[in-house]
């Protein structure tokens, strides 16, 4: 998926204070999801209820498509979503990183990166993810996470090469350049360390994205399989029931909605106010 | 993605006076530029085709072993294999495969039928979808942005900022899902599934509320800040500085000279958003058991038919290409003038 970089608050009016109130709620939703597991009252394989049966008694937000309890459910779900997307938005950002600076010092991976990301934009991340789970059945979650972090990287790649433009031209950089470092050296002791409020705030844009592309899966039922509890899965599950137990659908949805927003909220308070563009940098 | 669009202006090259080349006619030159266009977009949709392809081929799944029964022998097997054409070297599949494209011929399918065939009804049905959203992204993302840029900073230009930065990274299923409980459950005002005419298409405009608004709503988020984003760009241009001096009337600077200035971004915006709405429409129409090319995936799905699926990639890859073309289009049309 794409974000746009944000037009937001004038230079310096937005304050420190305010980048930590809106980075926080993704940060407590994330800690409760990778927590639930734990917090989880039943167990998520055993039913407890009545198939679909109303919130009450031991189940306060009733029970599944198998009467297994719903909060439990939702509660132990969460976990592995939160962990593949983590996954995946990492490895798009370290790799991303290393090739925007490579880029920016060497044009000719620029123009090669830049091709590649013309070519994926042809293909939508969603039917890319089944494309390759479906020609290798076997790969699991490993299949998801790599066609999310392939089709992630080239815009992402964009996003550091701009950013790392500048850097790259300026005296400190030609001059070490000059003075004989490596390529490696100039990328990792040079470029990186100056583009760290850039890379965060990506990090947050490909967590986003990752959330989406991973939750996608998980209800195309090419993700996590049943008896899994994982929130996509539970919404494409129990949608039959929905009339009997709106709950079953509408809690992990609230669950994957809440995530979405509180994480897009904060990798926007994340991204750097200086050296903005009106277009979509990735 | 502004890397994908043709640079608005090329340098001339910097020839010697004496040698200078006879002018082209303008002309000339416009279809010269268009062929250049029209060319470079073809040659991205081969690489992508080719990518499919080996994707499909070189991944360890294998059409004939994915729809095997129980108790199938492996010599069943090895006869499918040869039946689908999978004994063959890759390089003559391949080229089967890829000129066969132009003629609509896709392939076939693991379970022998043929992919053009299996995707000439319900495709139709997915671009209506699609190209409804498409049309209300448009409208609605235009108009907010515009409502919200009007007064920058205000009420209006907040809320609206933050509320399209919230639903843009919602997934379509969990729009759906919130649209279904509140319009079809809770006050029953639309239908939750569609049904379909003998003809396999919805049987009334009502059934396509919900699916166009779920496949939208995100797009909006996300283009009515593109839109806002642009228009903010533009107003710094000096053109407009000169036409408030002007004392032109505000509504016509907005039409005549801010909206045409940001109209690019735009149509980049939605040349972008084309590719998340076929996408997103393979989610929704599961969701709403909307008759298109959701449903057909579905079942391969089931099936791990993935001759199917590239089939459908490759269709994408089709419309996708043109919608791109027709942003470049605008772009080239909407810098004509100025440059």
């Amino acid at each position: 998926m794409t974000a746009v970089t944000l037009k937001s608050a004038p230079l310096g009016v937005r304050s420190r204070r305010g980048t930590v109130l809106r980075v926080l709620p993704a940060l407590l939703l994330t800690a409760l999801a990778l927590a639930g597991p734990w917090l989880a009252p039943e167990a998520i394989d055993a039913p407890v209820t009545a198939p679909y049966a109303e919130p009450g008694g031991d189940a306060p937000l009733g029970g599944d498509q198998l009467g297994r309890d719903v909060l439990s459910r939702v509660l132990a779900g969460g976990r592995e979503l939160v962990v593949t997307s983590l996954l995946v938005a990492l490895l798009v950002t370290v790799t991303a990183a290393l090739l925007g600076a490579v880029s920016a010092l060497r044009p000719a991976v620029g123009r090669f990166v830049e091709r590649a990301a013309d070519v994926l934009m042809l293909l939508p991340a969603v039917l890319g993810i089944l494309l390759v789970t479906l020609s290798w059945p076997d790969g699991g979650r490993l299949a998801v996470v790599t066609v999310s972090v392939v089709l992630g990287v080239p815009y992402a790649v964009r996003l550091v090469a701009g950013a790392a433009a500048p850097v790259a031209a300026s005296g400190y950089v030609e001059a070490a350049a000059v003075g004989g470092e490596r390529l490696g050296y100039l990328v990792v002791r040079e470029v990186l360390p100056n583009l760290r409020a850039t890379l965060l705030a990506l990090f947050g844009l490909r967590f986003v994205a990752a959330v989406y592309l991973v939750a996608t899966a998980g209800f195309l039922q090419v993700g996590p399989q049943p008896p899994a509890a994982d929130w996509a899965l539970m919404i494409r599950e129990n949608s039959g029931g929905i009339l009997l137990n709106p709950w079953g659908v509408l809690a992990p949805s609230i669950g994957i909605g809440l995530l979405a927003m509180s994480v897009n909220l904060a990798a926007a308070a994340l991204v750097p106010a200086t050296g903005r563009k009106a277009v979509p940098a990735l | 993605m502004a890397g994908s669009l043709i640079p608005a202006t090329r340098p001339e090259p910097a020839g010697d006076s004496l040698k200078r080349p006879r002018p082209v006619p303008a002309v000339a030159r416009a279809a010269l530029r268009l062929a250049g266009v029209l060319a470079r977009r073809a040659l991205l949709l081969a690489v992508l085709l080719a990518f499919v392809f080996a994707a499909v081929e070189l991944l360890p799944g294998d059409a004939a072993n994915a729809t095997s029964e129980r108790g199938e022998s492996a010599a069943d097997i090895a006869e499918r294999r040869q039946l689908l054409g999978l004994d063959r070297p890759v390089l003559e599949r391949f080229w089967e495969w890829m000129t066969g494209l132009p003629t609509g011929d896709l392939g076939t399918s693991a379970r022998g039928e043929s992919v053009a065939d299996l995707l000439s009804r319900p495709f139709p049905n997915t671009l209506l979808l699609g190209g409804l959203a498409l049309l209300l992204t448009l409208v609605a993302s235009v108009a907010l942005g515009c409502w919200a840029a009007a007064k920058p900073g205000g009420m209006v230009d907040r809320s609206v900022s933050a509320s399209a930065t919230g639903v843009l990274a919602l997934p379509e299923f969990v729009v759906a899902v919130a649209l279904v409980l509140v319009f079809a459950l809770w006050t029953d005002w639309l239908p939750a599934v569609t049904l379909t005419d003998a003809d396999g298409s919805p049987a009334s405009w009502e059934m396509l509320v919900l699916p166009v608004l779920a496949l939208a709503i995100p797009q909006i988020g996300w283009n009515t800040r593109i839109v806002r984003a642009a228009l903010d760009d533009e107003v710094k241009a000096p053109h407009i500085e000169t036409a408030v001096l002007d004392g032109l009337p505000r509504h016509r600077i907005f039409t005549h000279h801010l909206l045409p200035g940001a109209l690019p971004t735009i149509a980049a915006g939605l040349a972008t958003s084309t590719g998340m709405l076929l996408g997103g429409a393979v989610v929704v129409e599961t969701i709403f058991n909307y008759p298109g090319i959701g449903a057909v995936l579905a079942g391969a799905v089931a099936d791990r038919d993935s001759p199917l699926i590239a089939g459908v990639v490759a269709v994408t890859g089709v419309v996708i290409t043109g919608v791109l073309l027709l942003a470049d289009l605008v772009r080239a049309w909407a810098s004509g003038g100025r440059t």
